[in-house]
């Protein structure tokens, strides 16, 4: 039997082999064990035997988040329960989640991706790592860490929070590497200052992983200066298994996307057409290593385009720029995804909330925050001051249980808040990205 | 009902003994190779650690307390170089500065082992979903259950700090059969099942595993009665191994201390000298498997006694009862000892509900006089005066039979409870007067 070679090092030819094959495993999988597929196939007449070649992959229908939600907890179960070893859900979002299924398998292969994404970054197992995401059911903290783990270096599993006890650590301990969000990574360097503490002089790092927010190379070139390591793009989302999806090697130029894991498109989000590579556009990813939940051209929502040209490291993993936007109003606060309609869901359900409201986006010191304007109705405002301030209070606690982010809330007497005659501008992000 | 190890469970005295002494003698050389404290204690001693012959042996080192590892932070107590640690947990340090813990690879595997040990022994099995409402950062539990379920084979959802409603949620969606939690977070999921208005169709729960806040017998009753599973009882200390020292099986007689990997011992508080089989005190742990934290008779400050007689389960291994308390919140009255916490729950068998409560401890010529200041509602305060002094009387005849102590319950508006007591459980005047 001959060696496999480890799918990293595949030259291109091999690669799309290689995707083809597994492409093919895939179709043949969600056919017959995912009914929402097997629908969509049939409606348009699709077989797996009809998909001969990667192109081939434009006939088949995409799967949108709405659709996840649909499927959630089991529809997209494409192996049998009792397989199963671990249960996320999305971020971020209430009504209905998304389901994140795992199999033994899909643990180890999204470790492995973690493990080749540290490794091109020249992380080894002389590393402190302190892995600053959020732990639980938010796989970017978890699946991080088993990959760190595999690698063989001290994994420091910090979650978030408790800034100046993991600065403490973060100085006691060494740390040479951090995986964090761009903002806490501001935030962080300003609670060292605020603790008599040099972030360049003061500790060890060397490697930041970014990720989990949108930012621009300003930012990074900032973190990168103010502590005096190298930083890298870290791209992934929960829907394929968390991050590892893409990253970044040593020349900091784009993302490689992982394509002996997945198949990347981009399309125009208007049409839907498939767009050449190097145009901008909505990132669609098709899962080729996945058991328990294969998903076919999942719709991202992020706006990317691909380089064209081969990166000077010589892999030939074709790489994505930094995600430049969404398709939709998303948008990403301390590394929950939310969206617009949500705090409006929240809003419109308590009896106490008018109809017009504004929801502001700052960056304070480096830590994002959120304020919430709202005019409360007329009856509502009459109350004393106590009653206002426990109406405040009650609308932080409806945002935290169900956005996991507690806003500032600002009451305002109704018709206070500027009218418009067109669509009202409810999100000001005065954020710099 | 299976035991996870039954090698290391069940063994007979003298294999047990056998194993424990080799792996002391390792472990105290090991310590005085490596730890600086260590080499100097024994040589101060005159102690040679080849000449331990013996378990009783054991008995004549002295004791390793918190001050000593605080003192040691950042890795004076480690026994390897940090090349070869792997991970850091942390106490949580809710008592002072937080202690870096950290462990090799093998220390990692015998953890895991552990928090196997400890979930079969509750009943949890790899059929079983097993939501785990620790959290997953350095200084909290859930990612040590995590790898012991892990290992199960069981379904995992890493529930971490997620509030109550959405915890219910995901076991209702994900079909959970088995939760960890602390049993005061327990008590809170059960509310939101009746507020929600979920019966039994939607709630699959079979199985609880608790720990980390006192539990006695009525709170297991009543978690048991209200989601309608069996609980067990679990024990461990971040220092040591958290989850993992010990597990109660569903005989419900006692947590099997893992003694494979831990040497207990029960000494008097005040006198130190170790205690008699079956006699109450407090509990001294010697890790023998441990590279890279490894302790020698660490004082946990829990309150126990143990217990050699046979276990139905089969387990040879000997059994711990429910920590009674806490050694530093032992409090003597007139020759009688007690804690707090007996208190509190004669307060909550009485009035239904623990109310916040502050002992006064003052001495009048040679008599102690004992006030109980109870925290009670403006509101409260003023409707339901009568009453209240019925339940008074009450708690303060039911203290008198139970403790064999005479104290005056004192009710206290809200105010003045904060003034008075500055949080604190004990005001202890006697020293000062």
């Amino acid at each position: 039997m001959s060696r496999e070679i480890d799918p990293e090092y595949l030259d291109r030819e091999n690669l799309e082999k290689l995707q083809l094959k597994r492409l093919k495993k895939v179709l043949d999988r969600v056919y017959h064990k995912v009914p929402f597929y097997r629908e969509a196939f049939d409606a348009r007449k699709v077989k797996p035997d009809n998909i001969k070649n990667l192109k081939d992959l434009e006939r088949l229908p995409f799967t949108t988040r709405e659709d996840l939600r649909a499927g959630y907890p089991y529809g997209f179960l494409a192996s049998s329960l009792s397989r199963l070893v671990r249960l996320h859900t999305s971020t971020g979002t209430t009504g209905k989640p998304k389901a994140v299924l795992f199999t033994q398998k899909d643990i180890d292969q999204a470790a492995r991706l973690i493990t080749r994404s540290m490794r091109i970054t020249g992380a080894g197992p002389e590393d402190v790592f302190q892995n600053m995401m959020s732990y639980g059911l938010f796989t970017g903290g978890l699946i991080f860490h088993y990959g760190a783990e595999r690698l063989g270096l001290l994994v420091i599993p910090s979650g978030t929070g408790n800034t100046e006890r993991q600065i403490e650590l973060m100085h006691d301990f060494k740390t040479t590497i951090v995986h964090i969000t761009p903002s806490y990574a501001l935030y962080l360097a300003e609670v060292m200052e605020r603790m008599g503490m040099d972030p360049r002089g003061d500790f060890n790092l060397r490697t930041a992983y970014l990720g989990a927010e949108l930012y621009s190379e300003v930012t990074r070139d900032e973190i990168e200066e103010i502590f005096s390591l190298d930083a890298y793009d870290s791209y992934g989302l929960s829907e394929m298994n968390g991050p590892g999806v893409a990253f970044e090697c040593k020349e900091k130029c784009g993302m490689h996307l992982w394509e002996d894991n997945f198949i990347m498109e981009i399309i125009d989000p208007e049409t839907f057409e498939v767009r050449r590579e190097d145009e901008e556009g909505e990132l669609v990813l098709t899962t080729l290593n996945r058991e328990a939940m294969p998903i076919l051209r999942y719709r991202t929502g992020d706006l990317t385009h691909i380089y064209p040209d081969p990166c000077r490291c010589g892999r030939v993993h074709r790489r994505i720029s930094r995600i430049k936007g969404r398709v939709d109003d998303m948008f990403i606060l301390r590394g929950v995804n939310i969206f617009p309609s949500e705090v409006e869901r929240i809003l419109m359900n308590m009896p106490e909330v008018g109809r017009n409201y504004q929801i502001v986006l700052e960056r304070h010191g480096g830590l994002d925050e959120m304020r919430v304007i709202l005019e409360i109705k007329k009856r509502f405002f009459r109350g004393s001051l106590k009653d206002l301030k426990r109406l405040q209070n009650k609308i932080k606690a409806r945002f935290k249980g169900e956005l996991m982010v507690t806003p500032q809330v600002e009451l305002v007497e109704s018709a206070t808040l500027p009218r418009t005659t067109g669509k009202a501008k409810r999100l000001i992000d005065k954020r710099k990205i | 009902m299976a035991i996870w190890n039954s090698h290391f469970e069940c063994m007979t005295k003298d294999e047990l003994e056998q194993l424990q002494l080799e792996r002391l003698q390792a472990t105290l050389n090991r310590v005085y190779r490596s730890v600086a404290f260590y080499r100097k204690l024994f040589d101060q001693m005159g102690l040679v650690p080849d000449e331990i012959n013996s378990l009783d042996e054991l008995s004549r080192i002295p004791f390793t307390g918190k001050t000593t590892l605080r003192a040691g932070y950042p890795y004076g107590m480690f026994a390897v170089p940090l090349r070869e640690v792997v991970r850091l947990q942390c106490t949580s340090g809710t008592t002072g500065e937080p202690i870096g813990v950290g462990y090799t690879r093998n220390d990692l595997t015998h953890w895991t082992e552990v928090s196997a040990r400890v979930l079969c022994a509750g009943g949890v099995t790899k059929n079983d979903v097993v939501q785990i409402c620790f959290d997953y950062s350095l200084f909290g539990g859930g990612l040590g259950f995590h790898y012991g379920a892990e290992l199960i084979g069981a379904s995992v959802i890493p529930g971490s700090n997620l509030d109550p409603a959405r915890q219910v949620v995901i076991a209702r969606d994900y079909r959970t059969t088995a939760l960890i939690a602390t049993p005061g977070f327990a008590i809170r999921l059960a509310a939101v099942v009746r507020e929600k208005g979920l019966g039994p169709a939607d709630i699959h729960l079979k199985r609880g595993l608790f720990t980390g806040e006192p539990f006695s017998e009525r709170t297991r009753k009543q978690i048991e009665d209200e989601l309608n599973i069996k609980a067990t009882d679990n024990y461990g200390l971040s220092e040591i191994a958290w989850p993992g020292v010990a597990g109660e099986c569903e005989k419900k007689k006692g947590l099997h201390i893992f003694e494979d990997q831990f040497i207990p011992e029960i000494i008097d508080p005040r006198t130190k000298e170790v205690l008699p089989l079956g006699e109450e005190g407090e509990l001294v742990l010697t890790t023998i498997t441990k590279e890279a934290f490894p302790l020698i008779r660490y004082r946990t400050g829990d309150i126990t006694a143990l217990d050699v007689s046979p276990c139905g389960c089969g387990r040879t291994l000997i059994r711990m009862k429910k920590v009674a308390g806490r050694t530093d919140e032992m409090v003597t009255i007139n020759g009688v000892s007690f804690f707090p916490s007996q208190i509190e729950h004669i307060f909550s068998q009485i009035w239904g509900v623990e109310p916040r409560s502050c002992l006064e401890i003052d001495r009048r010529g040679n008599q102690d006089i004992v006030n109980i200041l109870v925290k009670v509602s403006e509101k409260i305060f003023f409707d339901e005066m009568k009453k209240l002094q019925d339940l008074k009387s009450k708690v303060e005849r039911e203290i008198y039979q139970d403790l064999g102590i005479s104290v005056k319950v004192k009710l206290v508006e809200p105010d003045s409870f904060a003034r008075e007591t500055k949080g604190k459980r004990v005001i202890d005047k006697r020293e000062s007067s």
